[in-house]
């Protein structure tokens, strides 16, 4: 990594701290939320649920198109450093500070799994699953806002980004030897699982190198 | 070595209303050109492609000695860059900024950005959001000179100040030019400005150059001149004369090229002799330019 890259990276970590701690912290009270009882695990399953995802999106947003908007982006252009930095920097500044809060909130809800009396191991896998998921909606998130400029296509992207979650949380339950372990007293560490991980993963390095591909070797930037 | 600071060689971009066509610019080390041009001449588009934001379509680009757009990263070490499109983090201090330019150019002037936080009344624990459009500019323009940058561009950098502000910043300009190597390339439409502190003028309208030369030369090259004829005026046909107004026995002859032999071609008494302003000067050339261009065969 060159030093504008990394200058540039721990730039997005201070102008985002406080949207990472907020966003940790209402993802923490949730999952504490869901200790709490039924109830409290349905409320508290969404409250994690809506901080990673909005975490996500509005790491995007505010780190690249509004960026663009605010006309600080021209600022940013006008430091020593190419396209092909910028795109990088912005992808690993804008990954890094996701990852840090998600590390958290995914190890928080398996943990919760593995510990709660009253909530099947089984689900483990399934927790897995949904975590990379999650991250993986964040990379198609922020590779769209590094090549969409128009609003409204990236509002677009993420109510689809969005509907999505629901979708896979519907649709991994139906695979077969995924969804019938999930009320399991121990994991199920089988091979559905690991090539829908590795499909997970797969998808999510697309999605993030595909700037290096494309917004990076734009002739213009502007 | 004296290479030029920029060369810009035969540049061309095409968009889809605007097509910037054959833009040559040359700056020496040490002067401060002022790029002139209504809006929508194309100003900014050239900064964006001397700084490496857009790839021209043909022509090259070299700033520093540096090819754009390929070299930009090496380039853009010595350039301080300001546009009025530009702004500041919005939600970072000023002193972050100061800090954040520091760390990237080994060049900062902490003293100087020091004083001249003094002298733009600003405050280093002002949240960019909070800066008004003024301060926004003078902050900007804080962290470009601070860095001690070898090229300043700036791209109407003076828009959205006021007349007190703008007066400070043009003196921090030529504060820069002690320095005998340092050059600014600066976009304006405010030809005050321009012919207070340029040495060198180029205009520019609708994506093309119309002229390019030193100051002095402007200045000396351009008269108006008033004649009083009897009389139907008559059909001078000398190259020079770029517009002709007629207001009875008067006539009013906007000169490009006035000299003493000249003045003996026309072969005809003139009662005045009026220099030109730039601004004048700057409107005559560009309804010119317009002109010819419409008489052209398309």
């Amino acid at each position: 990594m060159n030093p504008i890259t990394r200058k540039l990276v721990a730039k997005e970590l201070h102008l985002y701290r406080w949207l990472l701690v907020g966003g940790t912290a209402a993802g923490l009270a949730g999952l504490l939320s869901a200790t709490t009882g039924e109830v409290g695990f349905n409320i508290g399953f969404i409250v994690w649920l809506t901080a990673v995802i909005a975490l996500g999106v509005m790491l995007a947003l505010f780190g690249v198109a509004s960026e663009r908007k605010e006309r600080s982006q021209l600022f940013i252009l006008s430091l020593p450093l190419s396209h092909r930095d910028y795109v990088r920097a912005k992808l690993l500044g804008l990954l890094t500070c996701f990852v840090l809060a998600w590390a958290v909130l995914s190890a928080g809800a398996l943990a919760l799994i593995a510990v709660m009396p009253g909530i099947p191991d089984g689900l483990l896998p399934y927790g897995v699953l949904l975590c990379i998921f999650l991250l993986m909606n964040f990379s198609v998130v922020l590779c769209g806002a590094l090549h969409i400029a128009s609003e409204a296509a990236m509002g677009g992207l993420i109510i689809l980004t969005n509907m999505s979650v629901s979708l896979f949380m519907m649709g991994v339950g139906r695979i077969p030897g995924l969804g019938e372990h999930m009320q399991a007293p121990a994991p199920v560490w089988n091979t559905p699982f690991w090539l829908l991980v590795a499909a997970l993963l797969a998808a999510t390095a697309l999605a993030l190198a595909l700037p290096l591909f494309i917004a990076a070797r734009r002739r213009d930037i502007l | 070595m004296n290479a030029k600071v920029i060369e810009m060689t035969g540049v061309r971009k095409a968009f889809r209303f605007f097509t910037l066509e054959d833009v040559s610019l040359a700056l020496e080390p040490g002067q401060i050109m002022g790029l002139v041009g209504p809006n929508g001449a194309g100003k900014s588009t050239t900064i964006r492609l001397l700084m490496g934001l857009l790839a021209p379509d043909a022509g090259s680009i070299r700033l520093l000695g540096h090819a754009m757009p390929e070299d930009q990263a090496v380039a853009k070490r010595d350039v301080g860059f300001v546009s009025d499109d530009m702004r500041l983090l919005q939600h970072a201090s000023l002193a972050w900024h100061m800090d954040f330019i520091a760390s990237i150019y080994p060049g900062w002037d902490a003293a100087y950005a020091a004083t001249l936080l003094k002298r733009f009344g600003l405050h280093a624990g002002q949240v960019a959001r909070s800066l008004s459009t003024g301060e926004q500019a003078k902050a900007l323009l804080l962290l470009a000179l601070a860095r001690r940058p070898r090229l300043l561009v700036l791209d109407e950098p003076t828009s959205g100040l006021d007349p007190v502000a703008r007066q400070e910043l043009l003196t921090e300009f030529m504060d820069v030019l002690r320095d005998d190597s340092r050059s600014i390339l600066f976009s304006s439409h405010n030809t005050l400005d321009v012919e207070r502190i340029s040495d060198r003028i180029t205009f520019i309208d609708r994506g093309r150059v119309v002229a390019a030369s030193d100051k002095e030369v402007f200045l000396e090259r351009w008269r108006t001149l008033r004649l009083r004829v009897t009389g139907a005026a008559p059909a001078w046909q000398l190259p020079e004369i770029v517009h002709r107004d007629v207001d009875g026995s008067f006539v009013t002859l906007t000169v490009d090229g006035f000299s003493e032999e000249f003045l003996a071609r026309l072969g005809a008494p003139v009662q005045e002799v009026h220099r030109m302003n730039l601004e004048d000067i700057f409107v005559a050339t560009v309804m010119h330019s317009r002109q010819a261009q419409e008489a052209r065969p398309s």
